[in-house]
């Protein structure tokens, strides 16, 4: 526009300018013309400038609806992340019954088949034939197992496990634990299965064969339990497991089961310490070794072990003391157990039980005085697990009779005297678990544990669980 | 006078390379979040992991070494979703560490700040070990690994406040590569789309979601439950019905179920590493995505 008008203006001034013009009127001419060319450079030089600020102009305004997009998809991106933030959230239910404990529920029943009648067998100077806890021939539902457990607070933790069994339901374990201390400290209290061993905390559920180690059974039953207290203590060593504890209460019912123990201190006392750690990444292992004494508080208290020697005996006072020492290996090929793993655990234990001994009482041949027994025992079991599904295991115990110191009153009493024996075991077993939740096993045992009898057993065992998911102890 | 400056020198590299003299304790139960606190966390954290990409996290038991460093933790990073519910609520109530608890900031469950796919609709163990909340396997997905990016340095920001610059810093710089990263590997991975697979478990599912890559059968007839001989019958016959194109696996698994149905079908099988350190080249967590993806191409042409 601007330029059609200048050539209009310069085309007029041509058509104006007389044709022919003088010397002095070329002179003119010359100036105009220089005039007009200033004048062309001035606007041509403002048509430059104006063109640059607008394409600025325009190189501005994209990159502003650049830089608005760009903020739209922050704000869109921002947005799926906050309701994929929320979403977890909003899904968590409402109901009063949010905070629901845990629950599990395990079913265990089996079949069992013996040589021998397993209601008078017993294990010659350990168990006597109340003790030994063999199963009753033929199908028997055995024990049916409820757990609950949860957070209590922003400090403790909470947990039950109740037994069922033939119409009687008693807590196995109930106790609460400190969560809240810090300092690698636990405090436990309640009703609980003792630290001490690898097996005797550990359910009957959660057992690699059907029935526990003869050692365990002779000195602490199934599983030892006490009312009381226990403190742990985990040493903040990263690449070693070190753990000390320390437990004091009451007995549940094993050794001295008797609730007419009346002290005001601890009736049983243990102590613990566990050493662990990994081995490359395919093995770790636990080493452990404790101590437990117990008080026998009251006057006459039975004792089957000497079952053996023909009279019913009876044990005053005096104290029963163990220690043991017990170790589990574990290996699974790069650590993962899924298809390949195997598992060997042994564990030994002395036991020095003393007291004022009636023997035979009633009798001619009654006799009073100190005795002191000291036995032992171990075993040695291997699981292999060579299938997701299918295991093996192979177990062997031996208990070790020991020897009895008498007292000046029971010298010379017949028959008193460790037998001349060593009671053995032979169990092997295999197993079918489908799932973590179920498991089927078959169990062949050759029993040499009484003298004068080989007793074999076979045992068929089912065990469900139902519900929460348990917990993999090592 | 050389040697003594040198020596200054490297003292002061060593200074400022080594870990701040109280790093902080990360414990992270699988490798894909202990890669992801070394790259958020750099030389204030100090990592563990207590699984390895060979070992399924399922199957994991509360062994002493667990426990031992669950003991000095000032942070366990988890995926959560129940994928670790037979071990760790043992190995933190053994631990005697009241900083690692559930809720507590000491505790980073991953699967908390992502949106989790296959929520089931009905929970019931006849139909496998099923997770609850959905399937747990997030470190496929990588906006999910961006968004525990994060929570982990504001986590991380929080128990180590005077960290909390370098943490963001380390985010902001992880955050540019791996948005540059993702999209690389989308433009890489274009060719992928639609390519239908078998996996062995589902624990592939955001990747293939991802890369728009249909699942059209698994090994498992269900989850957790072993591969069968049935079952595997039945995928041979639906590959004359719904044909998949590839079978993709884990470094994790036991190959055999794959190679027999790959040999029965004609289709070629690949195992992609399950996590960081799953394969050679699965170092860190850009490294597993590169491996995985080159992997998926290459088995794609042939």
């Amino acid at each position: 526009m601007l330029k059609a008008n200048v050539m209009a203006g310069v085309i007029a001034l041509g058509l104006v300018l007389p044709a022919g013009a003088p010397a002095q009127d070329a002179a003119q001419l010359d100036e105009i013309r220089k005039q007009i060319q200033e004048l062309k450079d001035s606007y041509n030089a403002r048509i430059e400038a104006l063109e640059k600020q607008l394409k600025a102009a325009e190189e501005a305004a994209a990159k502003a609806q650049s830089a608005a997009t760009q903020a739209q998809t922050a704000a869109s991106q921002a947005k799926q992340s906050a309701e994929a933030a929320q979403a977890p959230a909003a899904k968590q239910p409402a109901s009063p019954s949010a905070f629901n404990p845990a629950l599990s529920l395990i079913l265990m029943g089996g079949y069992y088949n013996s040589d021998q009648d397993p209601r008078t067998r017993t294990v010659t100077g350990f168990l006597g034939s109340d003790e030994y806890g063999l199963p009753n021939r033929g199908f028997d539902l055995g024990e049916t197992e409820i757990q609950i457990s949860a957070n209590i607070d922003h400090l403790f933790y909470g947990q039950a496990t109740f037994s069922i069994e033939d119409g009687t339901i008693s807590a196995e374990e109930a106790f609460f634990q400190t969560t809240g201390i810090g300092h690698g400290l636990t405090v436990k209290g309640g009703r609980y299965f003792s630290a001490i061993g690898y097996f005797n905390s550990v359910h009957n559920h959660a057992w690699d064969f059907q029935d526990p180690a003869l050692v365990q059974k002779a000195f602490l039953g199934d599983n030892f339990g006490m009312d009381g207290v226990q403190v742990s203590w985990i040493a903040p060593l990263p690449t070693v497991y070190v753990e000390v504890g320390g437990e004091g209460g009451k007995p549940v019912e094993f050794p001295f089961p008797d609730s007419s123990y009346n002290s005001n201190g601890f009736q049983v006392g243990t102590a613990y310490a566990h050493l662990g750690g990994d081995i490359g990444e395919s093995s770790s292992y636990r080493l452990g070794v404790w101590g437990l004494t117990s008080q026998n508080g009251v006057t006459d208290q039975l004792v089957p072990a000497l079952d053996f020697t023909g009279f019913t005996n009876t044990l005053s006072g005096g104290s029963d003391n163990l220690w043991g020492l017990d170790f589990v290996y574990k290996w699974a090929p790069n650590g993962d157990p899924s298809y390949q793993n195997a598992k060997v655990v042994a564990e030994w234990m002395h036991r020095s039980l003393n007291g004022t001994l009636t023997y035979a009482p009633g009798l001619p041949q009654s006799q009073v005085g100190s005795l002191n027994a000291s036995q032992s025992g171990w075993y040695i079991q291997g699981v292999y697990q060579f299938h997701p599904y299918w295991r093996v295991g192979l177990r062997y115990d031996q208990l070790n009779e020991g020897s009895y110191g008498l007292g000046p009153g029971l010298v010379g009493a017949p028959g008193l005297a460790p037998p001349d024996f060593t009671p053995r075991r032979w169990s092997v077993m295999t197993d079918w678990s489908p799932s973590e939740f179920s498991r089927f096993r078959l169990q062949f045992q050759q029993d040499k544990s009484q003298v004068g009898l080989t007793d074999n057993q076979v045992f068929l065992q089912y065990i469900f669980s139902l519900g929460t998911h348990g917990a993999h102890k090592f | 006078m050389r040697i003594l400056l040198s020596l200054l020198n490297f003292t002061a590299l060593l200074v400022w390379a080594a870990p701040a003299v109280s790093a902080i304790n990360v414990f992270a139960c699988e490798p894909e979040w202990g890669a992801l606190a070394t790259e958020i966390g750099g030389n204030r954290v100090s990592v563990y992991t207590a699984t390895t990409a060979l070992q399924d996290p399922h199957k994991i038991q509360a062994r002493p070494s667990l426990i031992a460093h669950a003991r000095v933790a000032d942070l366990v990073v988890c995926s959560g979703a129940e994928l670790e519910v037979g071990w760790m609520p043992v190995v933190i109530g053994q631990s005697g560490n009241d900083k690692i608890g559930v809720g507590k900031p000491g505790n980073l469950e991953a699967t908390n700040y992502v949106q989790l796919k296959e929520v089931p609709r009905l929970l019931d163990r006849s139909m496998g070990d099923v997770h609850p909340r959905g399937n747990p396997h997030i470190q496929w997905g990588p906006q999910n690994i961006q968004l525990v990016a994060d929570e982990l340095a504001k986590r991380l920001g929080y128990i180590d406040p005077a960290g909390k610059t370098y943490y963001e810093s380390r985010l902001a710089s992880f955050s540019q590569r791996w948005e540059q990263a993702t999209k690389h590997w989308e433009q890489e991975a274009a060719s992928l789309k639609g390519v239908s697979v078998i996996e062995h478990h589902k624990e592939l599912t955001y990747l293939f979601d991802w890369l728009g890559m249909p699942v059209v059968g698994a090994l498992e007839p269900k989850p957790g439950v072993e591969p069968t001989s049935s079952h595997l019958s039945e995928l041979v016959e639906q590959q004359r019905i719904n044909p998949a194109k590839l079978i993709v696996i884990t470094t994790q698994k036991n190959p055999e179920a794959a190679e027999w149905l790959s040999g029965h079908i004609k289709v070629k099988q690949i195992a992609l590493p399950a996590t960081v350190g799953g394969t050679p080249g699965a170092k860190d967590l850009f490294s597993m995505y590169d491996d995985a993806i080159s992997r998926l191409l290459a088995a794609e042409r042939s």
